[in-house]
């Protein structure tokens, strides 16, 4: 295998190719602390993309309730089991990547879920880890919790799915890092599937080929923002192009979310492949649990976050997701507002960093009426 | 060199192997491909032609070359007989398998036999597959697909009984605009459906690098049977596709053979293969 460098573990590491980076890399931010599992996302991606036969159980996009919630069944938990415990206290990643933990024969470590571990991808949604007893009251961090994590594929740097694929069907375009599968020429291997550890490659039963998310490209390469984006209800999530950390931009909303203000972090970063989501973690969740789902830098990202209102800067970015269909490439923060610019530097979108708001008095004048929750 | 064989040459051990079962075709005595007569493709396993051929028993090894290696394949030896009647070379595959698999679903693959030619004459290429500039024919049978013939292309009732649809796009919109739903089958990928015949004609030159060609020449049939695959695959001998073999009664060559077992859950390289094996086609 060849070295390549990851920097989201700080080190080299092992990769079935030389380490080529796209032009650009397509990326997401996803706030976990604003997700109410919806489904918008799920539905729009959904009617957009995998409405056909054989897709009917594949969702692209889909949000589970952790930890209890899998899409599909166990999908983390089983390939977390299989590394085993790995020593991910560091910026500079100590443990095992799946390809470095790669059994003999095989380009990487995985395994091919069951049919039936996607039947129910609302298991374990709204479950809580415990209830609360009574007369409990919630501190910070929650003692009882849950969140929703809103998951598509992650267009990885180093894809495990593409580094799987004994034909090199799978390939990451070099003008966006998206990852495509050749539908002409894939033989349904099931290879990919079994490799990706965030299993977000489907196998579908009629084509008899497998599929994943393509990162809604024909919106990219317009200039927009993926579907699962658009349409969030919640304004959870930025879509856009990251750089690494070395070439960072912080004009750039995902390099400063990213790079700079370090609020969003990658999912499982120690698989080794490099995800372009990042996630800004649910403040009310223990770190130890975090830590293994997103990396070493939650204890800062939660810290960082609880301050953004203080941080005209960070609330400014916070503020532009979800506020218009257009890729951002830059972005200013200027007075008590902040401005989305496109790829050519135009203005696409300016937002107050406070919405504004007026509170009426308790008591009309007018009708001489006490104002009690009315509309 | 493609990236599959940089993995096969970097062991010393594993350039043994490919030099054993390259090799292994040298000294031994060829098998016959036994004329017979008969008009027109040789598709039936149960036909009278195949008692006039011999049996030859052809050894069966894992793959475990390139990667992904498949250490513990099913099918340790096929049983093989081959005829020709001038026009068309057939070659009859028999080999136990006590479980009809011919469903594709994420966790159930399909029964799956494959005879490979090569098609250049002169040196043989690389019994794996062929190598850059050594390309080879290969016809592979497909359970599943002798299931499309005969019963129909599986339905999603047929594989999910219980599964509920609302509506399909191709229910409400015309051919063209439905086609983008329909995924590989929209763009005709060839392993989607067994369409007129459950044999794919393919050529490769290497790992990986397997395409099913624009014109389809290969016939053929499967029959399972008390735990028992037959299967015939069946190529004319001459034709104008200049990536097709030209067999010539009285001419020797070489054949090789895979199988995959999907009940063992073999797919693609997680197979077992032959070397190859030294033909005469009788004149």
């Amino acid at each position: 295998m060849a070295k390549v460098f990851n920097w989201q573990l700080g080190r080299e590491m092992d990769y079935p190719y030389e380490g080529t980076r796209p032009r650009r890399q397509f990326a997401m931010v996803f706030d976990t602390n604003k997700c109410i599992a919806c489904q918008t996302c799920t539905v729009a991606c959904k009617t957009t993309w995998t409405p056909g036969r054989g897709q009917e159980y594949m969702y692209w996009n889909n949000v589970e309730t952790k930890p209890y919630g899998y899409y599909p069944l166990g999908w983390d938990v089983n390939i977390l089991e299989k590394l085993g415990v790995q020593d991910q206290s560091k910026p500079v990643y100590a443990g095992k990547t799946l390809f470095e933990a790669a059994p003999p024969g095989e380009p990487v470590l995985g395994y091919l879920p069951d049919d039936a571990d996607y039947a129910n991808p609302n298991v374990g949604e709204d479950d809580s880890t415990g209830l609360m007893p009574q007369g409990a009251y919630l501190t910070m961090p929650h003692m009882q919790w849950m969140f929703y994590l809103a998951r598509i594929c992650n267009h990885c740097t180093y894809a495990a799915c593409l580094g799987s694929c004994p034909r090199q069907v799978i390939y990451k375009r070099p003008e966006d890092g998206i990852v495509l599968i050749d539908q002409t020429r894939c033989r349904g291997y099931r290879e990919c599937v079994k490799g990706c550890p965030y299993k977000k490659v489907y196998f579908n039963p009629i084509t008899r080929v497998s599929e994943k998310c393509i990162g809604c490209y024909p919106a990219v390469e317009g200039g927009r923002q993926s579907q699962c984006t658009v349409t969030c209800i919640g304004k959870i999530r930025l879509n856009g192009f990251i750089t690494t950390p070395d070439r960072a931009d912080e004009h750039n909303p995902m390099d400063y979310l990213v790079h700079v203000a370090k609020v969003a972090l990658p999912l499982y970063p120690q698989f080794g492949l490099e995800p372009n989501v990042y996630y800004i973690p649910p403040i009310h969740v223990p770190p130890p649990y975090l830590i293994q789902m997103f990396g070493h830098g939650v204890p800062q990202a939660i810290e960082t976050y609880k301050r953004a209102r203080d941080d005209k800067r960070l609330l400014g970015a916070l503020m532009l997701f979800g506020s218009t269909p257009e890729i951002l490439h830059r972005f200013r923060v200027i007075g008590d507002h902040a401005i989305g610019y496109d790829e050519k530097g135009g203005e696409v979108v300016r937002v107050p960093l406070t919405e504004p708001f007026q509170i009426r008095a308790f008591f009309d004048e007018a009708r001489k009426v006490y104002r009690h929750n009315v509309t | 060199m493609t990236h599959a064989m940089r993995w096969c040459w970097r062991g010393a051990g594993t350039a043994l192997w490919l030099l054993l079962l390259w090799g292994a075709a040298l000294g031994q005595s060829p098998a016959p491909a036994v004329r017979v007569t008969w008009t027109g493709p040789i598709v039936d396993p149960d036909s009278l032609v195949w008692t006039r051929a011999p049996a030859v028993k052809v050894p069966l090894t894992p793959q475990v070359i390139t990667v992904p290696h498949k250490p513990d394949p099913a099918i340790k030896e096929l049983t093989v007989k081959v005829v020709h009647n001038g026009g068309w070379i057939a070659f009859l595959m028999e080999w136990k398998d006590p479980t009809k698999s011919d469903t594709i679903m994420l966790d159930s693959f399909g029964d799956q036999v494959a005879v490979q030619l090569p098609i250049s004459k002169g040196a043989a290429p690389s019994p794996m597959m062929g190598n850059p500039g050594g390309r080879v024919n290969i016809m592979q049978w497909r359970a599943a697909f002798q299931h499309d013939l005969e019963k129909g292309p599986p339905t999603i009732k047929d594989l999910y009984p219980y599964a509920w649809v609302d509506l399909y796009p191709d229910e409400i919109l015309g051919v063209a605009d439905a086609r983008p739903y329909a995924g590989a089958l929209g763009l005709e990928n060839p392993i989607s459906r067994g369409v007129a015949t459950p044999v794919l004609d393919q050529m490769a030159e290497g790992w990986g690098s397997m395409t099913a060609k624009p014109d389809q020449h290969a016939l053929g049939k499967g029959v399972w049977r008390d735990g028992v695959w037959r299967v015939v695959i069946t190529r004319p001998m001459v034709s104008d596709d200049p990536n097709a073999p030209v067999l010539l009664p009285g001419e020797q060559t070489v054949m090789a053979f895979a199988a995959w077992e999907g009940g063992n859950r073999e797919v693609g390289a997680r197979k077992s293969w032959s070397a190859w094996v030294p033909l005469l086609i009788q004149k």
